[in-house]
């Protein structure tokens, strides 16, 4: 595993683990949706038009480019079709991450931020070498730093991702329709977080990206005592975005904790999974190549599946 | 019995208590902060239930709690209040002082068993930490139990309070009990005075002062109703020498106070216990009579004598005792020069037989010689301006040794041999002439002396009419007593003391020669008073007063008392006396060198009896009451207190006060010390809170550490 503020050089390279490198380059970064983009490649575009590939025909709508109506066909059925194309594309990878201050938490040496850094770091690089144009967006409870999606911006996102702090306290509903603005283009949106709101407020917000067409990931981060709660002594916690504080005695809330944390994250993959976001819940103590190496299975078997 | 703070304020320190509930519950949490990256379902559990849950020792909790509060107590110098507010309105033990009267006139009515009962109830009502003292009054006052909380002895004491023979003085036991509080160490003074408050016993100048923080509870005894008093106040025993027998005169002045209407009063005068005369006379309310009786003749000395009234409510000024013995004439010698003119005594022999009740018994020898037959039975002797010899000089030596008088008198041919000139009080000198003018004067006199004391009072005798033309120098001696100076400053009248005798001289005439003062009316008592010092006669006292003392080894005071001068020098030299009291009560008067005091105390007759005496004629002293206790009419108690309280009242509620209460409770409290076992038991409580504490916390196991990002 890497180490966090082991810096080799002035940019995000460090992150890049050679271990976990390796590992992940085994593997191919398969959008699960085709997006549109100008680079050929293993994404399937999410237009039908300039691809080789046949699609479908459909009837034609008013406003439809008549360039693409199928005439032979119009002669053998007296009807306007137009002809779809499958073309493959290079596709808008942007990672949008949750920089607000409970995503500085760690119970050890890793903080979830520093986690979710790894992360992106890993999936920026594969994309790029995917020739998918890459972005970020860091955001709290506004954006912090935004790099649009470019297929020259892997040193910005990997520096941008270097400098992120987690710093004021965040909200998703804000940011993310900020996100949902910028974004025109289709892409694939990989939204980091630890999704301390709500269900209905975390679908409120990711909700509409999936709605315009994007391509969302969710990747939950959530430390080890976030979800076992072992503390023993009774204590002031302190909410780290708040800084409300109230005195607990773990022992005596531990299994009621526990038990809502599991629902609160058994009803975020259902609400997720029911909008066909794929979820994936991150455990800062586990290897992260590990992690990534199990989702980027799922999604190229989602891929092939399809 | 109840808690009481010294410092209350530092109660305020209680809340202190409140110091280890906050440190129990914030000290972990500070210590033990943990930054979690939201509290979105902690904050879901009800937060009173986490509260509750947080007070995880309750036992070390009330430790550090129960110990602030037992500093915070100590701190506030508790102290248990053992005042008892119910009593007297006082807020702590009392020390109570119960006056009661024992005058005469409690013999009145039930007056004093009503006040042993309210005496009884005082000390009934005595809290458990009182102190009481009893205190009997009349003239006197006397502590019968001092300051004590024994009741058993206070109600012991005060079943042998008695009526005594004495007047109402509330001046020395207000005294007592003034000296008892001001001693005592309890705050709060207490005096219950039970008595029938006779005005005449309070003059409202005995200077009697409570100390602040007393009260005075006056308890009357008795009604306020007018009581009808009849009583003898005077007898007066004038003789008369009739046909050579001696004859008393009595008269007796009877009084009545109060009553309405005529009286009729039957007073009868009784001699050695029998009646031998009575009459009936009619009083008004208010009114005196003299009764005079038939004259007696008296054949036995210390014959007892009383006058009485019919009892009455007051009965011990009914009857009026006096002692009568049969008169002696003193046997006076008058010598003259044998060459002297014959009326060179004519004045002072004149003088000295002037006398209805036979005082003076007088020989006259004209010689400048004295024989020693001359000197025999004689009390004093007068050397009317002679010069005698020596043998005769040596004879008064003798004389003036054995207790008799001798006066000389200076002329022109006085004088005094040289041989015996110690016996002078001084050396005689030349003849002075004071013719310039009128003559000399009498310019000081010693009215303190026996001589001249009868003088003493305004228009009792007018000295300054006498001229003086002409005297002998006189140098007195160092221990000569000059009683009488001229204007001029030069001896008229000196005195040489003696162990028993006295010798005077008197640097002028006895007779018109040399000065008129035999034309004065003063020659007279003069030369009785002088007859009668130097005889060593003494002013009979048929009857003394309650409360006087007599020194039964004093002669001179035996015959004051009426003693015969024969027995007086026994009585006083003699053996073992045995003084019998009106009640019958024996007192022994054992024979010693000091004196032995015979108090008075009982009206009626003292009998003093000793060995060798006549057992059929002892020697009596009659003693009657002061009738200042007669007049029963009533002081207004609040007057007395109020007086008596004046001062202390002012500053009752003032600073004095508060001073004493604090005081007594600063007292309790030292006395207590409280506060050092408290503090003790704080110090045990907070070695055992951190004893505890230190292994409760070894023993609890710890959180991991959180790590902010």
């Amino acid at each position: 595993m890497a180490t966090p503020r082991n810096r080799t050089g002035g940019s995000g390279a460090q992150f890049l683990d050679p271990a976990v490198l390796g590992r992940i380059s085994n593997l191919e970064l398969l959008a699960r949706t085709v997006v549109d983009g100008f680079l050929t490649g293993l994404h399937r575009s999410p237009y039908l038009g300039f691809s080789m590939d046949f699609a479908e025909h459909r009837p034609y709508m008013p406003g439809d480019d008549i360039r693409r109506i199928d005439w032979k066909l119009f002669a053998r059925t007296d009807r306007h079709y137009i002809k779809l194309f499958e073309a493959d594309t290079n596709a808008n990878f942007s990672v949008l991450l949750d920089v607000s201050r409970s995503m500085s938490y760690g119970s050890h040496s890793l903080a979830k931020l520093d986690y979710a850094r790894y992360l992106a770091a890993c999936l920026t690089f594969f994309s790029n070498r995917q020739r998918d144009r890459v972005g970020l967006v860091t955001f709290d409870h506004e954006i912090v730093d935004y790099v649009p999606p470019s297929m020259k911006h892997l040193d910005t996102v990997l520096h941008t991702l270097d400098k992120a702090h987690a710093g004021r306290a965040g909200s998703l509903h804000e940011p993310l329709m900020q996100v949902a603005e910028l974004l025109g283009r289709k892409g694939i949106l990989v939204v980091i977080s630890d999704f301390y709101e709500e269900p209905d407020a975390v679908l409120g917000a990711i909700g509409p990206l999936r709605a315009r067409g994007h391509d969302v990931i969710v990747f939950q981060v959530m430390d080890p005592h976030e979800l076992e709660f072992p503390f023993e002594e009774a204590s002031g916690f302190e909410d780290l975005e708040t800084g409300e504080q109230i005195p607990v005695i773990p022992t005596k809330l531990r299994d009621e904790y526990k038990r809502m944390v599991a629902e609160h994250l058994a009803t975020l993959k259902k609400r997720f999974t029911d909008n066909r976001i794929d979820y994936t819940l991150l455990d800062t103590s586990k290897p992260l190549d590990l992690a990534l190496f199990q989702y980027l299975l799922a999604r190229e078997r989602l891929s092939k599946a399809r | 019995m109840s808690l009481a703070f010294l410092v209350p304020l530092f109660l305020l320190g209680l809340a202190g208590v409140a110091v280890p509930i906050v440190v129990h519950l914030t000290r972990r949490q500070r210590r033990n902060v943990v930054h979690f990256p939201s509290l979105m379902f902690l904050e879901k559990v009800p937060y009173q239930e986490q509260r509750r849950r947080r007070i995880q020792h309750w036992f070390l909790l009330s430790l550090r709690a129960l110990a602030l509060a037992l500093l915070a107590i100590a701190f506030a110098r508790p102290f248990l209040d053992e005042s008892d507010p119910g009593l007297g309105g006082a807020s702590g033990p009392r020390e109570v002082v119960v006056l009661v009267d024992q005058s005469y006139s409690m013999a009145i009515g039930d007056h004093m068993q009503e006040a042993r009962r309210e005496a009884r109830a005082v000390f009934d009502a005595l809290g458990p930490l009182d102190r009481a003292s009893l205190v009997a009054f009349s003239q006197g006052a006397s502590v019968l139990a001092r300051s004590t909380s024994d009741r058993a002895r206070l109600r012991g004491a005060l079943d042998t309070v008695r009526v005594t023979s004495r007047p109402t003085r509330f001046g020395p036991a207000l005294k007592v009990a003034q000296t008892i509080i001001e001693e005592s160490s309890l705050a709060f003074g207490h005096v219950y005075l039970l008595s029938d408050f006779q005005r005449n016993g309070w003059t409202g100048d005995e200077g009697v002062r409570l100390p602040p923080g007393s009260t005075v509870t006056p308890i009357p005894l008795g009604t306020d109703e007018a009581i009808d008093n009849v009583m003898v106040t005077d007898v007066s025993l004038p003789r008369q020498i009739v046909s050579g027998r001696e004859r008393i005169t009595p008269s007796a002045r009877v009084v009545r106070r109060g009553g309405s209407g005529a009286l009729d009063v039957n007073v009868a005068l009784e001699l050695d216990g029998r009646e031998i005369q009575s009459r009936t006379v009619t009083l008004q309310p208010d009114a005196a009579l003299a009764v005079a009786f038939q004259p007696f003749t008296v054949s036995q000395p210390h014959t007892r004598g009383t006058v009485r009234v019919p009892d009455d409510a007051l009965v011990a000024d009914d009857s009026h005792h006096f002692v009568v013995s049969p008169g002696t004439a003193l046997p006076v010698l008058i010598v003259e020069g044998g060459s002297s003119d014959e009326s060179v005594s004519l004045y002072l022999r004149g003088a000295l037989d002037i006398s209805q009740d036979g005082r003076f018994g007088v020989t006259q020898r004209r010689a400048n010689t004295i024989r020693p037959v001359d000197l025999e039975g004689r009390a004093a002797v007068f050397l009317n301006d002679v010069q005698i010899d020596g043998a005769s000089a040596e004879r008064l030596r003798a004389f003036v040794a054995d207790g008799g008088g001798v006066l000389i008198a200076l002329g022109e041919d006085g004088g005094w041999p040289a041989s015996a000139a110690d016996l002078l009080p001084g050396l005689i000198g030349p003849v002075e002439d004071r013719i310039q003018g009128r003559g000399g004067r009498l310019g000081y006199l010693d009215y303190d002396h026996p001589v001249f004391e009868v003088f003493s009072g305004p228009r009792s005798g007018d000295f300054t009419g006498a001229r003086f033309y002409r005297a002998r120098a006189f140098q007195p001696s160092d221990s000569a007593t000059v009683l009488a100076r001229f204007d001029d400053g030069s001896p008229a009248l000196v005195e040489r003391p003696s162990e028993r005798g006295k010798v005077m001289v008197w640097t002028s005439t006895l007779d018109d020669f040399w000065n008129d003062l035999a034309l004065q009316p003063v020659y007279l008592p003069f030369v009785h008073r002088l007859g009668e010092y130097l005889g060593g006669r003494a002013e009979v006292r048929p009857w003394f007063i309650t409360g006087q003392v007599v020194d039964l080894a004093n002669p001179e005071a035996l015959l004051t008392a009426g003693l015969v001068s024969s027995e007086a020098t026994g009585l006083a030299e003699g053996l073992d006396q045995v003084a019998i009291t009106p009640t019958g009560s024996t007192l022994q008067m054992p024979a010693n060198e000091g004196p032995r005091y015979l108090p008075l105390d009982e009206h009626g007759f003292y009998t003093v009896r000793q060995p060798g005496t006549d057992p059929d004629h002892p020697f009596v002293m009659a003693v009657n009451v002061d009738l200042a206790e007669s007049n029963l009419s009533r002081l207004d108690p609040e007057e007395l207190v109020a007086q008596i309280m004046a001062p202390a009242t002012a500053t009752r509620d003032g600073a004095s006060l508060t001073q004493a209460v604090e005081l007594q409770r600063e007292d309790q409290e030292r006395r207590q010390s409280l506060w050092r076992w408290l503090l003790l038991v704080a110090l045990a409580l907070f070695v055992i809170e951190t004893a505890l504490s230190n292994w409760v916390s070894r023993t609890s196991r710890g959180a991991p550490g959180a790590v902010a990002g």
